[in-house]
């Protein structure tokens, strides 16, 4: 029982850090309709941005890979994907796919192509007990992070208006447009948004891992994408369960799987999308009208 | 007799030629060259053949698959496997059947087994997948790579694990890669030139429009990933045999990368452009490497260990491409299509004779009745009923015509019998037969095409190929559909335009190919939705007028949909008027006309006192 809840704990935890990654993968797809590869670059990099910090206080570490963040991913979307933003889906995913070789090549010539350790404080590598179950504190700040995040982008979306210009382009991008809308200034802000979230999942994974490696964006991207795919394109809250889900069974699969199958445990996981298209072809929360419209 | 050609000679002997002459020009500069240049030349090879599998399912498709490189690396592993010296093997792989085992077979024969593997590996992968959206197989591919690498990297006993397999006899050479890929390009190019092929290429130019001539888009889809991944796996087992090493990161990531880039920059829908793409980039790439490793630029300029520069050399190249230059160097053209332009007039010679009769349907009459028939068809969107129990009789050789002002329901209506759309409640029966819930496919192979309100041209396919796709889409072979193309361009008056390019016509040109494109199906049915909206009025009068005289030679059923009241009272002996989701009248014209509740709801007042003036 102890064993369940201890699982069923960190399964949580790890489903919340998946759905800030496909939340920041689907933040641009809603208003832009693009995948972004370059996703995991903005991880990888603001997580170097806690090693290249190191000597300072954790805290204004974090505030480093924060700045971060939104600065690469704006500055992407500025040099990169602006010039595509008309091109079709698949155009803007190869370009996408372009800027996260480049990022994460520069980090492998600039810094070194292998892992660098990153010291993080004392306090998150130990548990707490609660009631028999230990639970390490990494695990209530990822679902505390996680909890806030949302709100925050609750608050953005449906509080400001900021928030409402996006939902406007989310669901009509031209027609907001029309509207008075200004295009530039949402998708800069949509990236900003994706970018801080990609920081937060940069400091999560550093503090779990406590090293930084040019190739680490790499997984958790797929795993945002994933997610999405799960989920259903472009719907935020699609995107939160799909992560979450994937997450508790990518959780459970490590806790229950037979020790001659673990190894195999990415396998199994990256399996479940086609599992579930076969069954759902666009997604859990996806339009069953996906088609193209006449 | 020229007909039956979509291509001329020419055209087709040069977008062969030229691609092989690049295949031969590199194998020529790696055989003069040092050990260390021809094994470069030899991998070049090898690339070029999985970005030539590349194109089969990408360039046709206009659907990006990051999976390829999966098939690559399965491919690798079976023919390293197949060929592994027995000692070797024992060593590596101790959990290996020792059939594989002790095979140790010959270079040809390990590369058509992995080969063979591969096809069947993509087959069974892509039949979830092929169903689903444009979006989801570009990632759900990836995870199948991730899929791959994961079980080549932990199945230690069999793959040799992340360690990898070493000691595979070295039997690729440049000679054989070349023999290889010159084979590679001929396919490619076969497969692009065949019906399939074409139909293909349909569903990347428009995939409603192709839906609506016949084309499943799943089962083309799933054939070329499946052709996709044996070229995929020869390129694989070939550099498999090249190398003599191979780890679970050989064809992963990077290569992913590095191999859509090259068929991205030479221009993915062109087999030309997957040549140039792979030689170009390979050769900066190569470039970039030399330097990489700290190296003396023009014998001056001295430059340190950078490692990454290649792979950004490579990502700079991709960017810039898709930035500036998205159809890539050969503008996505075939090497016997580039001096020409897009209007490729020279070309006009491939329309030879009329072929009489290739236009007359060519299915036998049905035993039930002649009839489409739709009754009691009610559809809601939301809270919004936008039909409410319409009944519809169309026979076969009749012209029907349906009006109704906008937002009656007609375009929905259409939707409803060509089968885009369930309807929640009443029936369609094609001949006395129930077609509820059919695809638009199956129904246009059953003899049911329709034309949209806007053009859907297939803007990279030619006039001809356009119209000639209409037929292969119901089934009809190659050859066959080009007869059956020209004759309707012919009897449609486009004769002159056939090698035009579909997207460089003009608006009411490309309203007429819709029409041509769907004749060319051989329906017993045609839906014609609104064909003159958006034209001008000479425009529309003409296309009316073009209409006027096919449709009684065409002898099958044609619904004309139109808000123009004076076109259909021209065309149409029998005409339907619908108004909010109800049928208020079907007569002659002249009954319509005199029917009071008609007049009100949707002629106007303003119609009578045109009438009457």
């Amino acid at each position: 029982m102890t064993e369940l809840v201890q699982n069923l704990i960190d399964a949580v935890a790890l489903g919340s850090l998946y759905a800030l990654i496909a939340l920041g993968v689907t933040v641009i797809y809603t208003v832009m309709g693009m995948m972004n590869f370059a996703h995991g670059e903005f991880i990888m990099l603001s997580a170097y941005a806690l090693y290249v910090l190191a000597g300072l206080p954790f805290a204004v570490a974090v505030g480093g890979a924060l700045v971060t963040g939104v600065l690469i991913a704006i500055a992407a979307e500025r040099v990169a994907f602006r010039p595509v933003r008309k091109a079709d889906l698949s155009a803007q995913l190869v370009t996408s796919l372009a800027v996260a070789t480049i990022l994460q090549n520069i980090v492998m010539g600039a810094v070194d192509a292998r892992p660098k350790s990153v010291a993080t404080p004392g306090f998150i590598s130990e548990s707490t007990q609660l009631g028999g179950v230990s639970v390490p504190n990494l695990e209530f700040l990822t679902l505390g992070l996680t909890a806030v995040v949302l709100a925050c982008l609750g608050w953005l979306l449906y509080r400001t208006r900021a928030g409402l210009a996006m939902r406007a382009a989310a669901e009509n991008f031209e027609m907001a447009r029309l509207l008075g809308v200004q295009a530039d200034r949402v998708i800069a802000l949509s990236f900003a948004v994706s970018g801080a979230l990609a920081a937060a999942v940069g400091v999560l994974l550093v503090m779990q891992t406590g090293q930084v490696s040019p190739t680490m964006g790499l997984t958790p991207v797929l795993v945002g994408f994933v997610a999405v795919t799960i989920g259903g394109f472009g719907r935020m809250f699609g995107a939160v369960l799909g992560g979450l889900l994937l997450g508790v069974i990518a959780s459970l699969l490590g806790a229950y799987l037979p020790e001659s199958l673990l190894p195999f445990r990415d396998a199994f996981v990256f399996s479940l999308p086609v599992a579930i298209l076969i069954v759902r072809p666009h997604g859990l929360l996806g339009a069953a009208t996906g088609e193209a419209r006449v | 007799m020229s007909s039956g050609r979509l291509h001329s000679p020419a055209l087709i002997a040069v977008s062969l030629l030229v691609p092989l002459a690049l295949v031969a020009l590199t194998m020529a500069v790696g055989a003069n060259g040092t050990p260390a240049l021809q094994g470069t030349v030899t991998t070049i090879l090898c690339n070029l053949i999985i970005v030539l599998g590349l194109q089969v399912f990408i360039g046709n498709s206009g659907v990006y698959s990051f999976g390829q490189l999966g098939f690559a690396s399965a491919g690798a592993y079976v023919a390293a496997l197949l060929t592994l010296p027995a000692t070797f093997a024992a060593l590596q792989t101790p959990a290996l059947p020792h059939l594989v085992a002790s095979a140790q077979l010959g270079p040809l024969l390990s590369t058509l087994i992995a080969a063979a593997a591969c096809g069947v590996l993509a087959a069974v992968v892509g039949l979830p997948l092929m169903r689903t959206s444009t979006l989801a197989i570009p990632i759900s591919t990836f995870a199948f790579l991730i899929v791959i690498y994961n079980v080549l990297a932990n199945w230690d006993r069999i793959s040799g694990g992340s360690s990898g397999l070493v000691s595979i006899p070295r039997t690729t050479g440049i000679a054989s890669a070349g023999l290889w890929a010159g084979a590679a390009v001929v396919a490619a190019l076969a497969f692009k030139w065949s019906a399939r092929g074409y139909r293909l290429q349909a569903t990347r130019e428009d995939e409603v429009a192709a839906r609506s001539l016949g084309i499943g888009v799943t089962r083309e889809r799933l054939i070329a990933f499946a052709l996709s991944g044996v070229l995929c796996g020869i390129g694989g087992a070939l550099a498999a045999h090249q190398s003599g090493v191979l780890i679970p990161t050989t064809f992963y990531f990077g290569a992913t990368v590095t191999t859509v880039t090259m068929l991205v920059v030479g221009g993915a829908r062109s087999v030309f452009g997957a040549v140039l793409g792979t030689i170009t980039v390979s050769t900066v790439n190569e470039v970039l490497r030399n330097v990489e490793g700290g190296a003396h630029l023009l014998g001056v300029v001295s430059v340190g260990r950078t490692p990454g520069l290649a792979a950004i050399g490579v990502g700079l190249i991709l960017l810039a491409t898709m930035i500036a230059m998205p159809d890539g160097l050969t503008g996505g053209r075939e090497a016997g299509g580039l001096s020409r332009g897009p209007r490729l007039r020279a070309m006009r010679p491939i329309l030879g004779s009329t072929t009489n009769g290739a236009v007359e349907p060519a299915r036998a009459e049905p035993a039930g009745g002649s009839a489409l028939c739709a009754e009691g068809v009610s559809v809601a969107f939301g809270g919004l009923r936008v039909l409410r129990g319409v009944d519809l009789t169309l026979r076969r050789g009749e012209a029907l015509g349906l009006i109704g002002p906008n937002g009656a329901g007609k375009t929905t209506l259409v939707n409803v019998l060509s089968g885009f759309l369930t309807p929640d409640t009443g029936a369609v029966s094609l001949d006395g037969v129930d077609v509820g819930g059919r695809s638009p496919a199956r129904l246009a192979r059953a003899g049911l095409t329709r034309t949209f309100q806007a053009a859907l041209p297939f803007p990279h396919l030619s006039v001809l190929e356009s119209v000639a796709v209409g037929a292969m889409g119901v089934g009809v072979g190659r050859r066959q559909a080009v007869a059956v193309a020209t004759g309707v361009l012919d009897r449609l008056g486009m004769r002159e335009q056939a090698a035009s390019r579909a997207g460089s016509l003009p608006p009411a040109s490309q309203r007429l190919l819709g029409v041509a494109r769907a004749l060319a199906t051989g329906p017993r049915y045609l839906l014609l939705d609104e064909p003159a909206a958006g034209l001008s009025e000479i425009e529309g009068e003409e296309l009316v007028a073009i209409l006027r005289g096919v449709l009684e030679d065409f002898g099958c059923g044609v619904l004309l949909i139109e808000h123009e009241m004076s076109v259909v009272m021209s065309l149409c002996p029998q005409v339907q008027v619908i108004d909010d989701g109800v049928t208020l009248r079907v007569g002659s014209p002249a009954e319509v006309q005199a029917d009071p509740a008609v007049v009100e709801a949707y002629l106007g007042s303003s119609y009578l006192a045109a009438a009457s003036a």
